[in-house]
């Protein structure tokens, strides 16, 4: 055992093992509970009513089904062939799942907090509650990326601790203060509710999570903390631009277009932001790599040098958060496609959002392919890892702003 | 010069140029220039209308640009190659690389040569005396190591006990590449034996041919049967912003109906292998009824029954109505420039080109209801007008009038008569002709509800209805909407080729990236006075997580071999 995965008996058992694999195999049955619900309940699947679906006496019947008979057959299949029992997947994405029921929690509590029916209206939603907690997900980024750039120069473990807390604390604010919002859509009418990744503003929350996500699952794995002040501050860069996005009032909770009501949405949407923030953690290890470079050729007597990983461990690390994100965003890319192929009449048109996420496909399969082969090195692939973003960043942002096409849906309004 | 290629004799040459072909530079090369090429037709708008491009460019551009095909570059002879050459190259990647990996994953040596293991990444050795049992060195091994495929040699006195984890990795290579060449396959089976296209169907009618754009042009395709829209309908959220569109179609094929049925976004219709998708919507020629109020002093007002897209003439003034488009809400901003946004449903609108002899054309957006103000105040009729015939040179125009209240134009033409009588002197005389003019609309002393309001729009109009300089002002009276549900049509035989290849992709990544092939050895080899015991080991990916894992299985056989000592 190494010491970033020693932890203590009780929690250890819990995350290892069979408790870890039957606790896998209920969640994974559990989602497929609910999508065969979607699919094939009574009722099926609707757009204006599916959070609600979940929540109900229905929902907590197929997924509590699902979960059984997940957990069941992983039962079966581990007295069959025990070696599943050691399967990493399991152990190393039970925590996020864990962590994922505790967010639900917590944003049932605060829907505690919302404001009385007769106090919600639509043309001025500032005094619902996810809002708020949006803007606690902001200053706690921020003070966390504040932590992590403190913890290269003194890097105190206790400093170090308080960065990795917070950026913790960040995703647990705004994966529920998306799942409030989700609730408070329905708020205004049943009509309007609908999944919260519907908007830039929205997607631009699901994204911080998924990066710091991203990020922190690394750091636990491979001691990376230094690299937490790169990934952070693009987080919190982030961060500003919503707040800025808020201001002018591209915040507001508003009804999907028809083009957008379809399940795909929840599926497609989430997965490509897996990719994008993956690109953004490997672009925070690019930067790192730069850095430390910077610092290596400049005598390296830096004190900074002690805590940031080796080149060649900063190095793999860029190439594992591509490792997440490719498959991811090809998949996504896979599940748009589909999506259009549904909604639009074809499989892909050459808009330029499809067109740029192939541009952005592109380039990460080029730097899968410069790794692999010799000529290139370590400073050349980490200005490749930071350039990409570049242009994934255009992808998700650029495309919105400056180029027209089916994905600004503007075709039927 | 020393290193001059010999001649090499035309089966040389193309063997060496297959294997150049499928080089991974060339890869890289390959998916830089492709994705730099995509760029182009992203910031140049495809498809578009020809004139538009003309006039956006410039005539030496315009041709530049169109005959490179970059206003359809996705589809012109030189990106099609370049997709073309991916494809050779991936058929030579994988044509080389193939029957290696096989032969590599079926083959599994255990015996490693003395001097190769010194060049090994991960290698740790021990030293235990002699009495220890191999054989418990080796099951130590195997118990740590649950899961993994095992094969034992003996070779020289020296015993090598190989471990191979993902032995399998090599297929997730070979389903990648095979699947991009799988994925470009079905795309082109989808434009070669596949089409997309439009057709728009009036609410009533049916329609069986499908347009579409071919490079510049537009071409048609018969379909093997009949559309026929029955309904078209918005539903809208109570923001007023658009909930759904839904057509309700019947499908006839050979004169027969054979399937009815609704669909809406995200829900197309199948029928005969042609998917047929809700796609946008207009006005399918709703009737109009226009007022024409004469402007030639004489109250007279009569009406126009007139379809969009047909044209009314006027047989006395030779004025022609033409209409171009009607709309039942025309949500517009109402804020001045710089407020908060005010969106206000303005109501049902015609659009139509006005002419008539010795007038300039003009395009009018004529409003059916006045426009009632913030505070609720009847401002009077308005239209919009365009002298250009461009939308986008719409100006407002407030006509004064409410001309929905027909005793509104009879007291502005009593009005009127009475100053010509007065003549226009000065304030009281203006008063006292307006006086009259009431006395002669509603009776003496009375005065209508509303009537401040009523009195600005007529003087208002005074000054606006004088300067227009048409005979003949159409205003929208009354409608009967139509619309045209504008469907999309394709097929794709090609589609699911495409799926498959899609599923090969994510599951080859899948296993490229999440099962890399970890090999260990444990080779024990007798020395004098002992054993020594190497540990050597081998990935190709993911280092980061074979280094810890590799160290941990040193510290774990150490502790093992501890106690198979004692
Ligand atoms: C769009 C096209 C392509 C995609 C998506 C793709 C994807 C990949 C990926 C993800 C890898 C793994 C890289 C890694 O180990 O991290 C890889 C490896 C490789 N690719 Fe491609 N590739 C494409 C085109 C090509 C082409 C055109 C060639 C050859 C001309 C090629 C040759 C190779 C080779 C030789 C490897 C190394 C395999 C190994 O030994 O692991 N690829 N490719």
């Amino acid at each position: 055992m190494t010491a970033t995965t020693a932890e203590t008996g009780f929690a250890t058992m819990l995350n290892q093992g069979r408790w870890a694999w039957l606790r896998f195999t209920a969640y994974l049955g559990a989602m497929a509970g609910i999508a065969a619900m979607a699919m094939y309940g009574s009722g099926g699947y609707e757009e204006n009513a599916f959070l609600y679906q979940i929540l109900s006496m229905k929902g907590l019947l197929w997924g509590g089904t699902g979960a059984l008979v997940g957990g069941g057959l992983a039962v079966v299949a581990s007295t069959l062939k025990p070696t599943l029992l050691d399967t990493k997947m399991a152990r190393h994405t039970v925590p996020w799942l864990d962590g994922f029921v505790l967010m639900v929690i917590l944003a049932s509590i605060w829907a505690l907090f919302e404001p009385s029916q007769s106090q919600i209206s639509y043309e001025d939603q500032s005094n619902l509650f996810a809002g708020r907690v949006i803007m606690a997900m902001n200053v706690i980024f921020i003070f966390s990326a504040v932590s992590y750039i403190a913890y290269l120069f003194a890097p105190e473990s206790f400093i170090g601790r308080i960065a990795t807390w917070s950026a913790y604390a960040g995703i647990y604010l705004g994966g529920s203060a998306l799942l409030l919002r989700w609730h408070e859509s329905y708020l205004f009418d049943m009509e309007i509710g609908h999944a919260p990744v519907s908007n830039l503003y929205e997607v631009f929350i699901l994204l911080f999570c998924i990066t710091a996500a991203v990020y922190l699952a690394l750091e636990k794995r491979y001691q990376a903390k230094a690299m937490g002040a790169f990934v952070l501050t693009l987080v919190s860069a982030g961060v500003f631009f919503g707040i800025w996005l808020d201001s002018v009032g591209q915040g507001d909770i508003k009804p999907l277009v028809p083009a957008l009501q379809s399940y795909w949405m929840k599926i497609h949407v989430p997965m490509n932001f897996v990719g994008y923030g993956s690109f953004a953690v490997a672009c925070g290890a690019g930067m790192a790599y730069l850095v430390r470079y910077r610092l290596e050729a400049s005598g390296g007597k830096s004190k900074m040098l002690a805590i940031f990983p080796s080149l060649e461990q900063l190095d793999q690390l860029a190439y594992k958060a591509v490792a997440i994100g490719f498959p991811a965003f090809t998949l996504a890319t896979i599940l748009g496609a589909a999506w259009a192929a549904e909604a639009w009449g074809g499989y892909w048109s050459w808009d330029p959002k499809e067109t740029w996420a192939l541009i952005v496909w592109l380039i990460y399969g080029a730097y899968l392919h410069a790794r692999v082969s010799h000529g290139w090195h370590g400073k050349a692939l980490a200005w490749w890892a930071v350039a990409g973003f570049l242009v994934t960043v255009f992808c998700f942002l650029g495309v919105n702003m400056y180029l027209s096409g089916l994905h600004s849906y503007g075709r039927l309004t | 010069m020393a290193n001059m290629p010999r001649m090499q004799t035309l089966p040389d040459l193309l063997k060496s140029l297959w294997q150049r072909i499928g080089s991974m530079s060339l890869a890289i090369i390959l998916l830089v220039v492709l994705s730099i090429a995509s760029v182009i037709g992203t910031v140049l708008l495809q498809n578009q209308d020809q004139a538009d491009y003309l006039q956006q460019f410039g005539p030496l551009w315009y041709w530049v640009f169109r005959s490179l095909g970059l206003f359809d570059m996705y589809h012109t002879w030189w990106f099609m190659s370049m997709l073309g050459f991916l494809m050779v190259s991936l058929s030579s990647c994988l044509w080389r690389n193939v029957p290696k990996m096989l032969k590599e994953m079926r083959t599994r040596k255990a015996t490693v040569a003395e001097k190769s293991l010194k060049r090994f990444q991960y290698l740790h050795d021990w030293r235990l005396p002699a009495e220890m049992d191999i054989a418990h060195v080796q099951q130590a091994f195997r118990k740590r190591l649950r899961g993994w495929e095992f094969r034992e040699t003996e070779q020289g006195g020296v015993q090598y006990l190989r471990a191979d984890k993902g032995r399998w990795n090599k297929w997730g290579y070979i389903l990648v590449h095979s699947a991009i060449l799988v994925i470009l396959v079905g795309g082109w089976m989808g434009s070669e034996y596949g089409f997309r296209g439009n057709m728009a169907v009036p609410e009533g009618q049916s329609e069986s041919e499908i347009s579409f754009l071919q490079g510049t042009e537009t071409g048609h395709l018969k379909m093997p049967f009949e559309v026929r829209c029955n309904s078209f309908s918005i539903d809208f959220f109570p923001t007023g912003a658009p909930k759904e569109f839904r057509s309700n179609l019947t499908i006839i094929d050979n004169g027969k109906e054979v399937l009815t049925s609704d669909i809406i976004v995200n829900e197309p219709l199948y029928y005969k292998g042609v998917r047929i998708y809700q796609a946008s919507f207009g006005d399918g020629g709703s009737d109009i009824t226009f007022k024409l109020f004469h402007m030639d002093g004489s109250e007279k007002i009569s009406f126009a029954k007139v379809q969009v897209y047909k044209t009314w003439k006027d047989e006395n003034t030779g004025m022609s109505i033409k209409v171009t488009d009607f709309k039942p809400y025309n949500v517009e901003n109402m804020a001045n420039p710089g407020e908060p946004k005010d969106f206000q449903d303005l109501g049902p609108a015609v659009e139509y080109e006005l002419r008539g002899p010795g007038l300039k054309p003009v395009k009018i957006k004529a409003f059916m209801n006045p426009f009632i103000d913030a505070k609720g105040v009847n401002q009077g009729s308005f239209i919009m007008v365009s002298l250009t015939g461009d939308k986008q040179d719409y100006k407002p125009v407030a006509l004064g009038l409410d001309l929905t209240n027909p005793v509104e134009w009879k007291l502005f033409h009593a009005f009127m008569r009475q100053l010509a009588v007065v003549g226009k002197q000065s304030k009281q005389a203006n008063l006292a002709a307006f006086k009259k003019a009431m006395a002669e609309v509603f009776g003496e002393g009375k005065r209508p509800e509303g009537f401040q309001a009523m009195a600005m729009r007529t003087l208002q109009a005074i000054n606006m209805l004088s300067q227009l300089p048409w005979p003949l002002l159409p205003i929208p009276d009354d409608f009967d909407q139509h619309y045209y549900t504008g469907l999309q049509l394709a097929m794709d035989p090609g589609m699911n080729v495409v799926w498959v290849g899609s599923a090969m992709l994510v599951i080859g990544l899948c296993i490229m990236f999440y099962m890399p092939h970890r090999k260990l050895w444990l080779i024990v080899r007798p020395v004098s006075g002992g054993l020594h015991i190497s540990l050597a080991g081998m990935a190709n990916r993911n280092h980061l997580v074979f280094n810890q894992a590799f160290n941990d299985l040193f510290t774990q056989l150490d502790k093992d071999f501890a106690q198979g000592k004692s």
